[in-house]
């Protein structure tokens, strides 16, 4: 091998072989085809690095993409439960809400009836407090002006055989317009005596109301039998409807006052003089 | 909890009466009663009172003259007062808070009103 080396190195030309050179081209050729392809392979290679680092930032991209809808789906998801919540909250605000009106127009209407009651039991109460004629007949003007709120009104009592309505106490009226009434005259008082029933305009306005047009006209009975009536002929100006109390007083005023003056009559006939125990020995029923 | 004191001054005996109820639904209220103005100026000098109620058309001493007293009082000048009358009309409620009443009341007094004005006067829930 060495030898054939030396032999060409030594020989007279440099030119190789034809065969040599032929397979020397071919090599070259080879090689400047494996370089071309090594070259393309790492252009292929820098290529699809490339588009392997922008596949890789597109997938990072989708990925913060799907992260961010997950929690905009939680988020919703929150948001339709604390909804849930609200509307679970204000459904039970306005059942307590009710509940607490409830309670508070309960409250009003009791703190209504115990004003009305109290009303009443004073109104009884001061009635019978006295057993002078006098002192009842300022206390049923007291009930009138006071707790109904009337401005001008009469008392009338009937005579023996109940053919005329006498004024025995009245107040916003001149002392002569102020007459005997002589029954029957088909007037509304004439009517509440012969039925013994109570007139009273709900509707109008009472405060102006006048002797001629009453708005009120109470009988005044002892045992069921009408002995007298209280007319009022009109209301204080701020007084511009009866209420349900008043109704009531009249009816305490028309079932108790009669029997007040009557009793308080009787006193003052047999001299202030209270009965002895006798005097209720054979009341027992 | 603390207590109040309220004096009543009115002529009727069954307007003061129905006061004292109405007033003692009022937790905490102790009521004081005056037949009119003088009695009234007497129980005020011998007693602290944190609320005054009274009528206007009293004999001896009315209602507006026991305003301007009480205003006068340096204890009870700034006590508040609550004027009771049959008077409606707009001229007499403002004679009565100009002469230093605080609210006004038109008979026939509604106890749920009294009890109302007094609270919150007194400034009681």
């Amino acid at each position: 091998m060495s030898k054939d080396h030396k032999g060409r190195s030594g020989g007279s030309s440099d030119a190789p072989p034809p065969d040599l050179k032929k397979e020397r081209d071919q090599f070259l050729q080879n090689f400047s085809k494996g370089a071309r392809l090594t070259e393309e392979f790492i252009q292929e290679h820098e290529r699809v690095q490339g588009r392997l680092q922008h596949l890789e930032r597109e997938n990072a991209q989708l990925r913060a993409k799907v992260e961010a809808d997950d929690a905009v789906r939680e988020l919703l998801g929150k948001i339709a439960q604390l909804e849930r919540d609200k509307s679970e909250l204000l459904s039970r605000f306005h059942e307590a809400e009710a509940v607490s009106t409830q309670f508070s127009e309960r409250f009003h209407e009791v703190e209504s009836e115990f004003a009305n009651m109290a009303n009443l039991f004073v109104a009884s109460n001061q009635l019978h407090s006295t057993l002078s004629p006098r002192g009842v007949t300022r206390r049923i003007k007291e009930v009138l002006a006071q707790l109904v709120g009337a401005e001008s009104y009469g008392v009338y009592l009937g005579n023996s055989d109940s053919s005329e309505l006498v004024p025995i106490a009245s107040e916003g009226v001149a002392g002569d317009r102020l007459v005997p009434l002589r029954l029957p005259d088909d007037s509304r008082v004439d009517e509440v005596v012969r039925t013994g029933s109570a007139w009273i305009d709900e509707e109008g306005d009472p405060s102006q109301g006048s002797i001629e047009k009453p708005p009120a006209v109470i009988p005044l009975s002892v045992d069921e039998k009408v002995v007298g009536v209280i007319v009022i002929f009109s209301t204080l100006s701020q007084k511009k409807k009866f209420d349900t109390i008043d109704f009531e007083l009249f009816k305490l005023l028309g079932q108790h006052a009669a029997a007040a003056l009557v009793s308080a009559s009787l006193f003052v006939q047999v001299g202030r003089k209270i009965p002895g125990l006798e005097a209720f020995l054979d009341l027992s029923v | 909890m603390a207590e109040y004191s309220c004096l009543i001054v009115e002529d009727s005996p069954m307007m003061r009466q129905l006061l004292v109820f109405a007033l003692a639904r009022v937790k905490n209220l102790r009521v004081t009663e005056a037949d009119d103005g003088v009695d009234g100026l007497r129980k005020l000098a011998s007693a602290r009172y944190d609320i005054i109620v009274t009528d206007i058309n009293m004999p001896i001493m009315d209602g507006l003259k026991l305003v301007k007293r009480v205003r006068s009082d340096p204890v009870h000048k700034d006590t508040p007062i609550v004027i009771i009358t049959t008077e409606g009309s707009q001229e007499d409620r403002q004679r009565a808070l100009q002469l230093g009443a605080n609210a006004y009341i038109t008979k026939p007094i509604q106890a749920p009103q009294v009890i109302a004005t007094v609270k919150e006067l007194l400034e009681i829930e």
